[in-house]
C-alpha cells in the first residue's frame, strides 16, 4: 500500500524502528523500510553482523551511515543470520533505490516466530503509525 | 515544525522543495535533491544557498576602526574599503567567542557577518564593548537577505544579472550592484573553498520578501545553463568540511583558542591592547598543548564529533566535526589531538563506535587544489 510518499508492500510484517521482514518458510529476508531509507537519505555505508551470527529480536544486528548520520538497525526478529547482502559493501545506495527488493540485509533462520509476530505490524498498522508521527 | 521557528524569505520555495529542518533558531532547508548531487554541482559548477539566518550588524563612527582592533583579533586598520577579511572575537581567557567575516564599507562604516546560532550574545558583545568608543552597532539581520553563490562557474552566474563588472572584485574584496535590478552588495567569500560570491540583498525586510525572492529566482535562472542547484545546510557543512573550515559549536567554542584551531593567521598579537591578546601572547610563547587537525579515514567509517583518537593505546584527542566526503568518497574529521602527535602523515585510529578504524592526519583542505577551490588550475 501507499501512504504519503512511502510504499509499504501488503505482504510485510513491519517493526516500529523501521525493518521489515518478508517470510519465505523457515527463513526471513529483512531489510529497512522505504520510510527509514527516505529519513536517512544518501546511504553511504552499511554494515551487518556476519552470516551464523545470532541475533536477538530489537537488539542491534547492523548499522547504516548516511552523510548526515549513523543509526542502528535493529533485527525485527530472533534467529541466526544465513546470508547477508554482500553487494550493499560496493552499492549502499541500493538501500535507497530499491529498499525491498535489492536492498535487502540479510536472510535469518528463525527461532521462534510466531513469538515474534506478536512484536510486529502489518502494512496497514505500520502505515498508520508513520501517519501519526508525520502529523 | 515549530511555530516559534523564524523564516527567511525564501520560505516558501524552501517548503515546497527541500527537507528542512531547525538551525541556529531558523527553520532552514537541509537538503533539496539531496547532499552529494548538491556538494558537486558547487565543486564542479555553481550552487546557491540561502544563509540569511546568518547575524549582521552595521559598525559605524569615527573610531570604528579602534573599537574593531580592539573587539577583534585581526588588523582591522589594514583593511581598505571594499575589502573584507576572516577574523576572531575572543574573550580574556583567549577562548573564541565566534568566528566571523568583516568587510569595510567605507572609512568609518564596517559590515561584520557572524554565525546564526550566535547572533544575540555577538550583539550584545559588541554592544556592550562599543561604550566607550564613539561607535553606532546597528543589528540589520532582519532587513538584509544573504544568499551565497559558490562554485568555479558562480561569477559567470551573477554576471549575467549584475550591473557592474564582477571581474574586477577580487576574492576578499567586495561592492556594489544592482542584480536583477535590486539593490545589493557582494563579497567575493564563502564556506565552500570555491570561488563565488556573498550576495547581500539590502533593505529587505523579512516582512516584505518580494525583492530577495526576486535575485534568488533571477540567480536560479541565471544558472540553468550551468546546471545551478539550490544547497542546503547539509551540503553547506560537508562542503566546509572538506575545505577545512571551523564550524563554530563544533571544532571552535569559547574553550578553544585560535592558536590551537589553526587559526594564528588572524591573530595579531602586534596590535596595542585587543580582548584576550594577553592570554593568548602567553599561550604563543608556552606553546599550544592540543592543534587542530584533518583526519582521512583510511577504511570504511565516518567518524562523526565526540568520537576519540587513538595512537599507540593512548587517547590523543577527539573528532569535532566528520562527514562523508562526497569528492574524496570517504570519510574525513576536524579533531583535536596533542601537539606532539600532530603531525602530517602521522597514521591514528578512531573509535568508530567499538572498532579502532586506521585513519591519517593530513593537510587541509581534504581536496587536490590543483582540482578543486578557487584556487584550482583552470
Amino acid at each position: 500500500m501507499r501512504v504519503l510518499d512511502y510504499e509499504f508492500p501488503d505482504k510485510l510484517y513491519y517493526s516500529k524502528e523501521h525493518e521489515w521482514v518478508m517470510v519465505e518458510g523457515k527463513e526471513v529476508a529483512v531489510g529497512i523500510t522505504d520510510y527509514a531509507q527516505k529519513q536517512l537519505h544518501e546511504i553511504v555505508y552499511v554494515e551487518v553482523q556476519k552470516v551464523g551470527a545470532n541475533v536477538e529480536q530489537f537488539q542491534t544486528m547492523g548499522t547504516v551511515e548516511s552523510v548526515k548520520s549513523v543509526s542502528d538497525i535493529f533485527s525485527p526478529v530472533s534467529g541466526k543470520i544465513t546470508k547477508v547482502n554482500e553487494e550493499l559493501a560496493e552499492s549502499p545506495e541500493l538501500l535507497n533505490q530499491d529498499p525491498y527488493g535489492k536492498g535487502w540485509l540479510a536472510r535469518i533462520n528463525l527461532t521462534n516466530f510466531s513469538r515474534d509476530l506478536k512484536k510486529l505490524m502489518t502494512a496497514k498498522q505500520y502505515a498508520d503509525y508513520i501517519k501519526g508521527m508525520e502529523e | 515544525m515549530s511555530k516559534l521557528l523564524k523564516k527567511t524569505h525564501l520560505h516558501e520555495f524552501h517548503k515546497q522543495r527541500a527537507k528542512m529542518t531547525e538551525f541556529g533558531g531558523f527553520e532552514m532547508p537541509i537538503w533539496y535533491k539531496g547532499i552529494i548531487p548538491e556538494h558537486m554541482a558547487v565543486r564542479n559548477s555553481v550552487g546557491i544557498f540561502d544563509i540569511t539566518h546568518m547575524g549582521r550588524a552595521l559598525i559605524t563612527g569615527a573610531n570604528s576602526v579602534g573599537f574593531l582592533n580592539y573587539v577583534t583579533t585581526n588588523d582591522v586598520a589594514a583593511l581598505e574599503p571594499l575589502s573584507a577579511h576572516y577574523s576572531n572575537m575572543c574573550n580574556e581567557q583567549g577562548g573564541i567567542k565566534d568566528d566571523f567575516v568583516l568587510s569595510r564599507l567605507g572609512k568609518e562604516k564596517f559590515l561584520i557577518v557572524y554565525n546564526a546560532a550566535n547572533r544575540t550574545k555577538d550583539y550584545e558583545w559588541l554592544a556592550k564593548n562599543a561604550k566607550p568608543f564613539s561607535v553606532k552597532v546597528e543589528d540589520v539581520s532582519d532587513n538584509i537577505a544573504m544568499f551565497a553563490v559558490q562554485g568555479p562557474n558562480a561569477q559567470k552566474t551573477l554576471q549575467k544579472i549584475a550591473d557592474s563588472d564582477l571581474n574586477k572584485i577580487e576574492r576578499f574584496k567586495c561592492g556594489w550592484t544592482k542584480l536583477a535590478g535590486v539593490e545589493g552588495f557582494v563579497s567575493r567569500t564563502g564556506y565552500t573553498g570555491e570561488d563565488g560570491f556573498e550576495v547581500f540583498v539590502w533593505n529587505a525586510p523579512l516582512a516584505n520578501p518580494i525583492s530577495a525572492v526576486e535575485v534568488w529566482k533571477a540567480i536560479l535562472e541565471a544558472g540553468e545553463e550551468f546546471g545551478i542547484e539550490p544547497c542546503g545546510l547539509g551540503a553547506r557543512d560537508t562542503l566546509r568540511l572538506e575545505a577545512g573550515m571551523c564550524l563554530y559549536g563544533n571544532d571552535i567554542d569559547e574553550t578553544t583558542t585560535p592558536l590551537e584551531a589553526g587559526l594564528g593567521f588572524v591573530v595579531k598579537l602586534k596590535k596595542d591592547t585587543f580582548i584576550g591578546k594577553e592570554a593568548l601572547t602567553k599561550q604563543k610563547t608556552d606553546g599550544v598543548k592540543r592543534k587542530r587537525v584533518g583526519l582521512i579515514m583510511l577504511e570504511k567509517g565516518i567518524p562523526r564529533p565526540r568520537y576519540e583518537v587513538w595512537k599507540d593505546g593512548e587517547n590523543i584527542g577527539h573528532v569535532t566535526s566528520g562527514t562523508f566526503s562526497p569528492v574524496l568518497e570517504r570519510g574525513i574529521a576536524i579533531a583535536y589531538v596533542s601537539v606532539q602527535h600532530a603531525t602530517e602523515g602521522n597514521k591514528v585510529a578512531v573509535k568508530v563506535r567499538d572498532k579502532f578504524t586506521d585513519a591519517q592526519i593530513v593537510k587541509l583542505p581534504f581536496y587536490d587544489p590543483v582540482k578543486y577551490g578557487y584556487g584550482r588550475q583552470k
